[in-house]
This record gives C-alpha cells, sequence and structure tokens, in this order.
C-alpha cells in the first residue's frame, strides 16, 4: 500500500459500524477474567504475550511506520531488565518507580542507537544496530559487580505499596503497561507523529520538501520504542526472577522483529497477533512428537508465503468481506 | 606473531567472504537478505559428512556430489518457498527464509541429532608451510586459496558470460532486464543455485575447524553479512575485502586489546565505519532519487 493510501486510511474517520469499541470491550473482559480460568503456566504464558506485545508495539512504530529496521531490541530489552532489577535489588527503590528510572535511561540509550540510522538504511541498518545490541549485551556481561556478569540475577518477587506481587498481581500490571501502551501507539500512529513517520517511511526526500525534520523523527521513534522495550524488559525481569546476559541475545532481536511482521507491518493489532502467535503457537505444537522447530518454521514460511501483508491484514480483509 | 595472527585472519576471513558473497548474489538479484543461507551451507556439509561416513564415498567424490548438492537445493528453495514472493514485501520474504532457516536446522537436528561430529579433512596432517619464516597450516592456505579462486571466479563469470551479465543486469534495473529477454525468474533460481553452492563450499571448510553440528554456521552467518556491510554489498570485491578486514580485525583485537572484547570491539569499529560511509568502504553510493 501506498503512503498516500496509508495516510488517508490513518486520517478517516471510522466510517463501517461501531464494532471496535465492542469487540476491545469484550477482549478486556476475557482479559481481566484470564487469571480466574488458567493455571500457573497458562498465566505465565499470557503475561509473556502481553510482555511480548509490549516491545512489538514500540518495534512497529520504529519499522512498521518509519521503515526503520532495528535488530538492538533484544538488548534494550535487556537493559530495561536489568535497570529495573539493580535499582530495585541492590538500590532498594521501590518497584514501579525504578521500572520508569530504568525505561527513561534505556529510552535515552534507545535514542543513541538512532545515530546510524540517521545516515544507513536496510541491511546497513540492521547490521548497525545489530552490532549495537552486541556491545550492550557485552557491557551487561562483562560489568560483573554491577549485573552478576554470566552468573546473572536472582530476584525476589517485586513489592509494590507493602504488598507482595504475586503471578497473578504480575499479570494485571502487565495488563495496564499494554492498555496504556496500546493507546500511547493509538495516539502516536493516528497523530502529526504517525503521519511524518509514514512519509519519511516512503521518502525521506518528500518528508524535508514537506517540512518534515526527518533526523529529530528518526531519533523521537528509537527512542519510543527503547521506552517499550525498556518497560517489557522490567516486567520480563520479574516474571521469570532470573536473568541472565544470554537471555538478551540477537536471537530474541530476530523474534521480535518476526512478530512485527508476521503480525502486519504498521498495524497496531498486528503487534498483538505477532506476540500471540509467536508465544502460543510454539505451545500448541509441543505436542508434535519431536519436530516442533520443523512444525513451527514451516508455519512462518507458509504465513509469509501467503499472507504477505501478516495475519492482521488477513483478518482485516475477511473481516471486511464478511 | 603479528603474522600468525594476520593469517589466521585472513583464513577466517575467506571463510566470511564466502558466505557473503552467497548472501550477496541473492541479495542483488532478489533484495532478500537470505538468513538460511548458513543453515543451506550447514545441510550441504551434513550431506557431504553422510556421503563419506554413510555411503563410504572418498572426500572428494562426496564433496563434489555434495557441492551440487548445495547448488540443486538452492534452486529447489528458490522455486518453492521464494518465488511466490517476489513482487511482494522484502520484509516478508526475509522473515521468510528465517522460518526456512528454523526448518532447515530442524531437518538437520531429526536427521543427524544435535551432537558434534569431526568432519574429515584431507589436509589435517600435512605439515604447516613454511612462507617467509611464517608457519601457516595448510588448512588457512586451503581457504585463502579457495576464497581467492571463488572471488576470481564469480568475477569473471559475472563479467564475462551471458548468464552472468544477465544476472547483473537484473541487479540494476528489472523492468529494463526484462525487456532486453533476460528472464527473472531463472537468473533468480541462478543466483540461488550459485549462492547454495558458495555457501556450501565455506561449510565444507570450515567444519574441520569449527566441528560439525546444527549450529556450525550461525555465527559465519552473522560475520559474513557485517562484512559484507563493511565492504558494501554492491561491489563483490567490497564484500571480499570487507570480510577478510573483518577477520583480520577480529583476530588483532582479540590478542592485543582485549579477547572478550573482540566482538563487540570490531561491531563498534563497523558503526564507525558506516557513519563514515554510509554504503561501505569499496560501495558505490547510488544517487538518491524520491
Amino acid at each position: 500500500m501506498s503512503a498516500a493510501a496509508d495516510i488517508i486510511r490513518v486520517s478517516k474517520p471510522r466510517t463501517s459500524g461501531n464494532w471496535g469499541p465492542v469487540l476491545g470491550g469484550l477482549f478486556l473482559l476475557l482479559a481481566c477474567a484470564a487469571p480466574f480460568g488458567l493455571n500457573g503456566y497458562g498465566l505465565y504464558l499470557l503475561t509473556l504475550t502481553g510482555i511480548f506485545a509490549l516491545v512489538a508495539l514500540g518495534l512497529n512504530l520504529l519499522t512498521g511506520y518509519a521503515g526503520q529496521i532495528s535488530l538492538c531490541h533484544a538488548s534494550l530489552f535487556g537493559v530495561g531488565a536489568y535497570a529495573t532489577a539493580i535499582l530495585t535489588q541492590k538500590a532498594g527503590l521501590p518497584y514501579l518507580i525504578s521500572l520508569l528510572i530504568g525505561a527513561l535511561l534505556t529510552t535515552a540509550i534507545g535514542a543513541l542507537a538512532a545515530i546510524p540510522a540517521l545516515r544507513l538504511k536496510n541491511i546497513y541498518l540492521a547490521i548497525a544496530t545489530l552490532g549495537f545490541g552486541v556491545v550492550l549485551q557485552k557491557i551487561i556481561f562483562e560489568w560483573r559487580s554491577l549485573t552478576g556478569g554470566g552468573g546473572g540475577l536472582a530476584l525476589a518477587a517485586p513489592i509494590i505499596g507493602g504488598y507482595e506481587v504475586g503471578a497473578t498481581g504480575l499479570y494485571y500490571l502487565t495488563l495496564a503497561f499494554m492498555i496504556l501502551g496500546l493507546l500511547g501507539a493509538w495516539n502516536v500512529s493516528r497523530g502529526r507523529t504517525g503521519r511524518a513517520l509514514l512519509v519519511i517511511r516512503e521518502s525521506e526526500i518528500a518528508a524535508g520538501s514537506l517540512g518534515i525534520h526527518a533526523p529529530r523523527y528518526k531519533v523521537t521513534v528509537f527512542a519510543i520504542s527503547a521506552f517499550y522495550a525498556a518497560i517489557a524488559g522490567g516486567l520480563f525481569a520479574y516474571l521469570v526472577r532470573y536473568i541472565n546476559p544470554e537471555s538478551f541475545s540477537v536471537g530474541l532481536s530476530i523474534s521480535f522483529l518476526s512478530m512485527v511482521v508476521i503480525g502486519g507491518l504498521g498495524t497496531i493489532g498486528g503487534s498483538i497477533v505477532g506476540a500471540v502467535f509467536y508465544v502460543i503457537v510454539p505451545e500448541l505444537l509441543r505436542g508434535i512428537k519431536d519436530a516442533p522447530g520443523l512444525a513451527f518454521g514451516l508455519l512462518l514460511v507458509i504465513v509469509m508465503v501467503f499472507m504477505p501483508q501478516g495475519l492482521w491484514g488477513m483478518l482485516r480483509r475477511l473481516w471486511r468481506r464478511s | 606473531m603479528i603474522a600468525n595472527l594476520v593469517v589466521g585472519g585472513l583464513a577466517a576471513g575467506c571463510l566470511y567472504a564466502m558466505v557473503g558473497i552467497a548472501i550477496v548474489i541473492v541479495l542483488n538479484i532478489t533484495d532478500i537478505a537470505n538468513f538460511a543461507q548458513g543453515e543451506m551451507a550447514m545441510l550441504t556439509t551434513f550431506f557431504a559428512y553422510w556421503l563419506m561416513d554413510g555411503v563410504g564415498l572418498p572426500w572428494w567424490q562426496a564433496v563434489s556430489i555434495a557441492i551440487v548438492f548445495g547448488l540443486v537445493q538452492g534452486i529447489i528453495i528458490q522455486q518453492v518457498v521464494i518465488r511466490p514472493l517476489i513482487g511482494g514485501p522484502v520484509l516478508s520474504a526475509i522473515i521468510a527464509t528465517l522460518g526456512l532457516n528454523v526448518v532447515l536446522n530442524s531437518v538437520a537436528g531429526l536427521i543427524w541429532g544435535h551432537q558434534t561430529y569431526t568432519f574429515p579433512s584431507p589436509f589435517a596432517f600435512s605439515p604447516p608451510f613454511l612462507i617467509g619464516g611464517v608457519p601457516v597450516s595448510v588448512d588457512s592456505v586451503v581457504n585463502i586459496a579457495v576464497g581467492l579462486v571463488i572471488i576470481i571466479g564469480m568475477t569473471l563469470f559475472l563479467r564475462f558470460t551471458w548468464t552472468g551479465l544477465g544476472l547483473r543486469a537484473a541487479s540494476q534495473n528489472q523492468t529494463v532486464a526484462r525487456l532486453m529477454g533476460v528472464s527473472i525468474t531463472r537468473t533468480s533460481a541462478i543466483a540461488w543455485g550459485l549462492g547454495g553452492l558458495v555457501g556450501g563450499i565455506a561449510g565444507i571448510l570450515a567444519a574441520p575447524s569449527l566441528f560439525l553440528d546444527t549450529n556450525l554456521m550461525s555465527a559465519l552467518l552473522i560475520k559474513a553479512f557485517a562484512g559484507g556491510v563493511l565492504g558494501g554489498l554492491n561491489s563483490l570485491i567490497g564484500v571480499f575485502l570487507g570480510c577478510l578486514a573483518l577477520g583480520v580485525a577480529e583476530n588483532l583485537t582479540g590478542a592485543y586489546l582485549s579477547p572478550s572484547f573482540a566482538d563487540a570491539i570490531t561491531f563498534i569499529i563497523i558503526i564507525a565505519v558506516l557513519i563514515m560511509r554510509p554504503e561501505g568502504i569499496f560501495g558505490r553510493v547510488r544517487v538518491r532519487k524520491a
């Protein structure tokens, strides 16, 4: 789809029925009720889905809207996780405060990652951000006095307002951040910034001639997506209660990118669908005898061959047809 | 000491360069960064191993057949997976190759398991060469020699044969190439076949020193991308020299600066170079039009 069509779609008020809010409300109700119907492992998976969806929301703004590829998001996710964990565990700050401070710190680092993006494109940018991620991961690994190095960090349950937050609490916290993140991404994408990003994706020269300061927007969107990744990282650290640098490798960055593409580039709903696909489908395939990887890889190829616009694009087309 | 490090770096760099050349041939013609290149090479190497160990063929025959297998494998993958994706969003195609990467890896895992094999090399027990007083292992010499043969062969092929000219035409402008009678689907199949072939050679040469398992090529693939980007992806010589430079830089930073930060320092150098020369050191800067 061309940028022009995208921009028109973005700014057009919704005409076809008012099913959106109803469906959204229904999903929210389901999400709120979920902990009552799930066992511990199911709840863990659902929380993980929410956390990955947060990263995907931020990354989709960067890759889907602004057209910038990043392979350092696992490391930003990791920096968020480590910053939150260290501030809570070693500096003794309240969990939510350290989550925010960690996210702000990561935002600054994310803005740094934008520097190569000011001049690079496509694969060159992918490799530069990949390198940036490797450097971050290495710093986490070697700064042993602070991060525990390869031994990792084991974490106690977080405490909010005097209460220990268990698995259910963390789930609701993730849900809350998810909703905030969703609203944030929605606003960014439909406002001036989102439109500017779409123009930048199609042509930086055209963007410049329209008075859009491309470098400033690129730094902004890198920073925003880093913020999302960091909040998700801070939640992730306390979901798994044990982090080590190996968890935040290039492989995870590639998975984040795949989530966004499978879900649908440049769509908000796609980020969530992509995260669901990435967490839930391998679980469903675990039953297949000694070939879960094979089945998942095949599914990945099939989805891309038959739905190059991603799952969300497919769903939307089906919805319109009916 | 330093001469040793440089030669070792060149030998490693030649392996990166072979994977890099395989990636770049595919990339320039189909715009797709093939993340499955490493696993395709791994499968080819396993096939060679099976021919030797299971069928009992001698090294030369096994390797020759395996290289043909690599070529055919590339063409089949292009026809089955990539062809339907031509014309769609590039990132979708890249993620499809990523899925392929997972598929090939688990196929190899199903057939050969996840243990490590020693891949024989006919040069393993030969005494090292002495070049200017520096002992150089035969493996390194073979790597460098094969690397040179491939880069020279590829350059000649792309410059002086009709097929090669067709490949170059398709990489510059597909519409015009098609008007001149170059079949895009055929060129793309040839590119994938060549990629499979060259990558397979890299796998077979890398296996004796890295040991053969299903993750044989994952590190090599990233290095090849990095080296290619450093040199400039739109020039074959650039990719070759970039990969060599990467191999040498890695060895030298590992020995003189910090062994644990070697990777990180190498990447910092790459990022710095790219910020100054966004198309790589030898890349031609394209004039941008809206």
